[in-house]
């Protein structure tokens, strides 16, 4: 696992873009400062720490985008996108305006700071918005890559950066906005992670394995759009699915699934997910996943319960 | 000028822009839907700014050398509809559409698809942070660009306002000049809205004019430095709410009520 954090590599990958194109503009509402110092000075007034007034921040984020720059809007999650919901809905994506939304803590990535700081219900509402791309780049050269990729297109496109990584050390060529990725072959279930969970995903291969369970694991970093072929093909030689995902049941990254297999007679779905209600608890993000059931052994039950095998 | 106290008297006792008050109404009658009155508010603040300030041009509304004027309370949309069709940015055909299946004018502004409309607004207290961040983008590209926003007093209740308000005094956006059509719809709610008070406290350079008055207008447009780096300007109108014509005047029924026949004859009369 990449010892360098995927936030940092944000603040890396902004030193390194911003140097090389004088539309980027960063904009945080008092979050990561620290990390985007080198940013701040290699690309003198083209950094702002707007103030803790996201809504506001992000329509100036579509402000800035109608005068032709690219702007990128930081803070933590739940005040990015659901405090500011209606300036992404109306200022950005009914204008039809590109740009770039970098989150931090979304799920329970901030664990013990409770409900105000968590957010499981991002993918669900940001995908009611036309044209919104999301991706969630969990290790440094993902978010590097897709970044590159996906941040001067005429979209807006989100990109949800996790606390921790899965451990798997995708190249940068193996990267494709919009492409999810076959990390293990299998002929009778489908696993497919999207985040940190792919860590998960593999555990749970494992326990699998010793039960005789021969477990295809697919790797999603890129939300919307949805790579449905990858899916499709995968799905409709097993017969079964389970998606692993640290968001809400309704709206997340399962349902798109559902959605995609929904023409395959006779599958079978499961997901581990976060229940359609309030995470109350506290403890670590470690503590949380094993609660929720999303671990090698949480998904391994599931698949157990549900398809008896 | 200046004058928090001083009542509304208008343009030396006439009424401005007759004209433009008629073809709202009509545009209203024939498309069965508007606000009359807060359109009537804002249309000699739109037409003074069209008319003397504003550097556009209706042959190029995307011109990279334009003023740009967000109409923050796209429920005045009617007043920004009459101008810029007066100066050529839509047509006849575009205006006989209003709220039409097809047409390109609804109750709201659309950027998209109206030319020289810089903003879809309608949802308060969006189109001044927008706005914020226009004038911000034209400073870091180096442009000389001025940036005018229109809010209501009422929209002055959103908290995004004085996010803005905040956030563009500390970023010294001294070419960026707010506009507020003070014509007290904010105080039937919130009576305690002491509106010049609090933009001083937020540190704007703050007037206050007649808002239906083109000698104020001039003395207060005129005034502004537009600097690239500088206080920014408030300038808040005192309005009325429908002026021009007593029977719309005022905060009641008529926010967004169709005139019938004999409305429409008495209106009309007021304004010939």
């Amino acid at each position: 696992m990449s010892e360098k954090q995927v936030r940092q590599q944000f603040a890396d990958t902004m030193l390194a873009v911003g140097q090389e194109d004088p539309d980027l503009v960063v904009m945080v509402g008092d979050i990561s400062h620290g990390v985007l110092q080198p940013f701040a000075k290699a690309c003198p007034g083209r950094y702002y720490n707007a103030g803790i007034l996201e809504p506001t921040m992000m329509s100036m984020g579509a402000g800035l985008a109608r005068t032709g720059l690219y702007p990128v809007i930081h803070t933590i999650a739940p005040f990015l996108i659901e405090r500011a919901f209606e300036q992404i809905k109306l200022d950005f994506c009914y204008h039809k305006l590109h740009g770039n939304i970098v989150t931090v803590g979304s799920a329970f990535d901030y664990a013990y700071l409770g409900c105000t700081h968590h957010c499981y219900g991002d993918f669900a509402l940001l995908k009611t918005l036309e044209g919104v791309q999301i991706t969630y780049p969990s290790t440094p050269v993902e978010f590097d890559t897709l970044f590159r990729q996906a941040y001067r297109n005429s979209a807006l496109t989100v990109y949800r950066v996790p606390g921790s990584q899965h451990g798997v050390e995708f190249t940068g060529k193996e990267i494709q906005f919009g492409k999810g990725i076959k990390v293990a072959d299998g002929r009778d279930v489908t696993l497919i992670a999207t985040g940190p969970q792919l860590k998960s995903a593999l555990g749970a291969r494992e326990v699998l394995a010793g039960r005789g369970c021969d477990a295809e694991v697919l790797y999603i970093h890129t939300i919307r759009p949805l790579d449905e072929e990858l899916v499709l093909a995968s799905v409709s030689k097993t017969g079964h699915v389970v998606v692993i995902e640290e968001h809400m049941r309704s709206g997340g990254l399962g349902d798109d699934v559902l959605r995609a297999t929904r023409s395959l007679a006779g599958v079978k779905f499961a997901s581990a997910s976060i229940p359609d209600a309030f995470v109350r608890t506290y403890g670590s993000y470690e503590d949380h996943c094993e609660m929720l059931g999303l671990c090698p052994r949480g998904v391994a039950a599931l698949v157990q319960s549900e398809f008896a095998r | 000028m200046n004058q928090t106290n001083t009542a509304v008297r208008g343009s030396g006792g006439k009424i401005l822009n007759k004209d433009l008050r008629r073809q709202i109404v009509d545009m209203v009658v024939a498309g069965n839907n508007g606000h009359i009155p807060s359109a009537f508010s804002i249309v000699d603040i739109v037409s003074y700014l069209y008319g003397h300030v504003l550097s556009v041009d209706p042959r190029n509304p995307e011109w990279d050398k334009r003023d740009f004027f967000v109409l923050s309370k796209g429920h005045g949309c009617l007043a920004l509809y009459v101008n810029l069709h007066r100066y050529g940015f839509i047509t006849d055909e575009d205006v006989a559409q209003f709220c039409r299946k097809g047409g390109i004018l609804g109750e709201h502004p659309d950027f998209n698809k109206v030319p020289g409309a810089e903003a879809s607004s309608g949802s308060l207290g969006h189109g001044f942070s927008y706005a914020v961040g226009i004038a911000l983008g034209h400073r870091i590209k180096g442009a000389k660009n001025r940036i005018f926003v229109l809010v209501g007093d009422g929209e002055s209740h959103e908290g995004t306002v004085w996010e803005a308000a905040h956030v563009a005094r500390n970023l010294e956006l001294g070419q960026l000049c707010v506009v507020v059509d003070w014509n007290q719809s904010g105080m039937q709610l919130l009576p305690h809205d002491d509106l010049p008070a609090k933009w001083k406290a937020f540190g704007w350079n703050t007037l206050v004019i007649d808002g239906h008055d083109d000698a104020d207008f001039k003395t207060a447009f005129d005034s502004v430095r537009f600097e690239s780096k500088g206080i920014p300007t408030v300038i808040i109108a005192k309005t009325v709410k429908g002026k021009g014509v007593p029977m719309l005047e005022g905060h009641g029924m008529w926010h967004h009520r169709i005139p019938n026949a004999g409305e429409y004859a008495i209106i009309m009369e007021a304004l010939s």
